[in-house]
């Protein structure tokens, strides 16, 4: 009997750790833009990481505010050192869950919605965010994306007086990660 | 009489017109740092150089992040995508797979990397972005020779 059941947790076990599986990458890619009447501004990180558990629907991203890169020289060089204080706050986080995990197939290719819910931090504050997007599952990998918006002053960040109009008061961040086994 | 206001005001006209170009072009328009020409502010080995980071990563981000790194180290991998070229120095295992140190190649100096293959000596400089609990990241990289 005791071998047995010895034998069932090891099954169990291995059943359970195989199931875990995680999608990682570290080139995701986030683009945030803002626009205003008076100018479009956008700029783009690739070095986002993130990570899913297939299992949990636990799913985070992590990354580092200097590797937005702006088209203009000034603006990056004001992000920084003025509005996001990246020396003071190197990274930026998420650390949450896709609700509806057990709705995705991964066997199975297809577009998938999901609803993802966490706490995103910027500039070392905290906010529960919940968003929809879409995972598509494409042949053992997963694609990533979602579309939402951010009230700068949410997360400390202030604009001055004289670059009001230039900067929208809700920037549109865009997410892209395609996402792979993480090799065991 | 008249013909001298013409010129004082001629005169600061084009002065207030050389101002305004200077400015857009060195100021608001001022270009993207060179970073394949600048000089390194630290030169360091990558295996120690990740360690620091790891190690203290409060301490590590305000002596490095912001800066020119020169690091040199054994090549471990080149990643290869439409979007980019890294260079990746693994160190050790982790949560998220290897953790190490990932140079991004300026566009243009990618091809001199392509050739070197894995395991060889390399130096590479470029400007630090920071530590994201993985991985160094450096990002407008060039190889040093």
């Amino acid at each position: 009997m005791k071998i047995l059941s010895t034998l069932i947790l090891i099954f169990t076990l291995a059943i359970g750790t195989a199931q875990a599986q995680k999608f990682i990458t570290k080139t995701g890619h986030v683009r945030f833009f803002s626009s205003t009447p008076m100018e479009d501004i956008e700029a783009h990180n690739r070095q986002v990481n993130s990570a899913l558990d297939q299992q949990t629907g636990d799913f985070v991203f992590r990354l580092l505010m200097k590797s937005f890169q702006f088209e203009k020289a000034l603006m990056q060089e004001h992000f920084n050192e003025n509005y996001v204080e990246s020396d003071k706050f190197p990274n930026a986080t998420f650390t949450g869950k896709v609700t509806n995990i057990k709705d995705i197939d991964f066997a199975k290719n297809g577009v998938y919605n999901v609803m993802v819910e966490g706490d995103l931090t910027i500039k070392g504050v905290t906010k529960k965010v919940s968003e929809k997007g879409t995972f598509e599952v494409k042949d053992g990998k997963v694609i990533g994306k979602s579309t939402f918006n951010v009230l700068v002053e949410d997360y400390g960040i202030k604009i001055p007086g004289a670059v009001a109009k230039n900067i929208a008061k809700s920037i549109q961040i865009d997410v892209d990660v395609n996402l792979e086994k993480l090799a065991k | 009489m008249k013909k001298k206001w013409l010129i004082i005001i001629g005169g600061l006209a084009t002065v207030g017109i050389v101002t305004a170009l200077l400015v857009y072009f060195f100021v608001y328009n001022k270009p993207h740092k060179d970073y394949s020409k600048a000089k390194p502010d630290f030169e360091v080995e990558a295996i120690a150089f990740f360690e620091e980071f790891r190690t203290n990563a409060a301490a590590s981000s305000t002596r490095y992040n912001g800066k020119v790194i020169a690091i040199t180290g054994l090549l471990s991998s080149v990643e290869i995508t439409d979007e980019q070229v890294v260079a990746v120095f693994e160190i050790d295992e982790g949560m998220f797979g290897s953790e190490g140190i990932r140079c991004v190649l300026i566009p243009e100096k990618a091809e001199a990397l392509i050739s070197i293959p894995p395991g060889s000596s390399i130096t590479i400089k470029g400007h630090c972005t920071g530590y994201n609990e993985t991985d160094v990241i450096l990002e407008h990289c060039s190889i040093v020779i």
